[in-house]
C-alpha cells in the first residue's frame, strides 16, 4: 500500500481577536479501512476559453479518465484554479452534476470527496471566455 | 479586511515511482476585489447523530453569487466511521476518520425553504453520518450572512 497525505493549514492572524491557525493532517484510506489508496489520474492540467459547461471528471463512465474510479469509496479530488486573481471579477463555477458548489478564483483551490457514481460528474463554467487553466488530480480506489 | 491563508500539502514517498509533492496556498478575498479579504468567520464544533440527513452550513440570501469558503473535518478515528457530505441532494463525496474538505461554496440555487423549516430544496450544505454518531468541526469563510428578526422582538 502507499502512505498519501493530505495536509491543510487555515491561518489568520486578524480575522479575529486572537489569531487562528488550524492545522490537520489526513492520510489517503480506502474506505472504512486503514489501507492507504493506491490509485491516482496522475496531476492533469487543461487550458480552455469558453464560458460553456465542460465536464472535468466523468463519474460512472467504462472509459476515460475518471473511469476506474470506484463510486461511494473514499476518492478525494484536488481541483486549483491557476490564473491570475487579476481584478477578482473572474472565477470558474465547479458543479457537481448540475449542482453548482461554489466559484474558484484565480489561485484559488478545493480539495473534496467525490461520490463518483453514475451521472456525479465534476464539471466547470467559467465566468467568461478569457483562456482559464485548471490543474487537477484524483486520488481513488 | 482580514488576511486569511489556506494552505494544502499533498505528498506521497511511494503512490508513484518518483515522491509526489504538491503545495498551493490561497488567500481568501471577497468577491470583485484584488486583495480585500473576507472578513467573517464561523467556527463550529458539532456531535452528529447517525440516522438522519442534517443541514450542517444553511444556505442565506446574502451569500449568494459571492465568495465563500467551507472547512469540514471528521474528527472520528473509527476507520469504519463516515459521514456523507451533499447539496441540494446531491451527494458530493464520503469523509472517513480524519478527512476533512475545503471548497468554495455558492449560494446559487432558487431557496423554496422557510427560514424555520429547512425541509425545501437549498443549496445548504448537509451532512449525514454513518456507522457512528459523527464529531466534527466546521468552518465558514463569508462576506455576510442575512440574520433573522427575533422573533420576539
Amino acid at each position: 500500500m502507499a502512505t498519501t497525505t493530505a495536509t491543510i493549514t487555515i491561518a489568520s492572524s486578524d480575522i479575529a481577536d486572537n489569531a487562528i491557525s488550524v492545522s490537520n493532517t489526513a492520510t489517503l484510506y480506502t474506505a472504512g479501512t486503514d489501507t492507504g489508496i493506491t490509485e491516482t489520474t496522475g496531476l492533469g492540467r487543461k487550458k480552455f476559453a469558453s464560458n460553456s459547461n465542460i465536464v472535468l471528471l466523468d463519474g460512472g463512465l467504462t472509459s476515460g479518465i475518471a473511469a476506474d474510479v470506484t463510486a461511494d469509496k473514499s476518492a478525494k479530488v484536488y481541483l486549483k484554479n491557476m490564473n491570475d486573481r487579476g481584478d477578482g471579477t473572474k472565477y470558474v463555477n465547479i458543479l457537481l452534476a448540475a449542482v453548482e458548489i461554489g466559484r474558484l478564483y484565480g489561485g484559488d483551490w478545493m480539495f473534496i470527496p467525490w461520490c463518483a457514481a453514475s451521472g456525479k460528474d465534476i464539471e466547470f463554467t467559467a465566468s467568461d471566455t478569457t483562456e482559464t487553466t485548471l490543474e487537477y488530480t484524483c486520488f481513488y480506489e | 479586511m482580514a488576511t486569511t491563508t489556506a494552505t494544502i500539502t499533498l505528498s506521497s514517498a511511494d503512490l508513484l515511482s518518483d515522491n509526489m509533492s504538491l503545495s498551493a496556498t490561497m488567500n481568501l478575498y471577497k468577491d470583485g476585489t484584488t486583495a480585500t479579504g473576507l472578513e467573517q468567520l464561523n467556527y463550529h464544533r458539532a456531535i452528529i447523530p447517525t440516522g438522519t440527513n442534517f443541514d450542517l452550513i444553511q444556505d442565506s440570501a446574502a451569500l449568494s453569487e459571492d465568495a465563500s469558503y467551507v472547512y469540514i473535518c471528521l474528527k472520528n478515528t473509527d476507520v469504519t466511521d463516515y459521514v456523507k457530505i451533499s447539496i441540494n441532494s446531491e451527494e458530493i463525496g464520503r469523509l472517513y476518520a480524519g478527512d476533512w474538505l475545503f471548497m468554495p461554496w455558492d449560494n446559487d440555487l432558487t431557496d423554496t425553504e422557510a427560514a424555520t423549516d429547512p425541509s425545501g430544496n437549498d443549496s445548504s450544505i448537509e451532512i449525514q453520518a454513518y456507522t457512528h454518531d459523527a464529531t466534527i468541526e466546521y468552518m465558514l469563510f463569508h462576506s455576510g450572512e442575512t440574520l433573522l428578526t427575533a422573533a420576539d422582538s
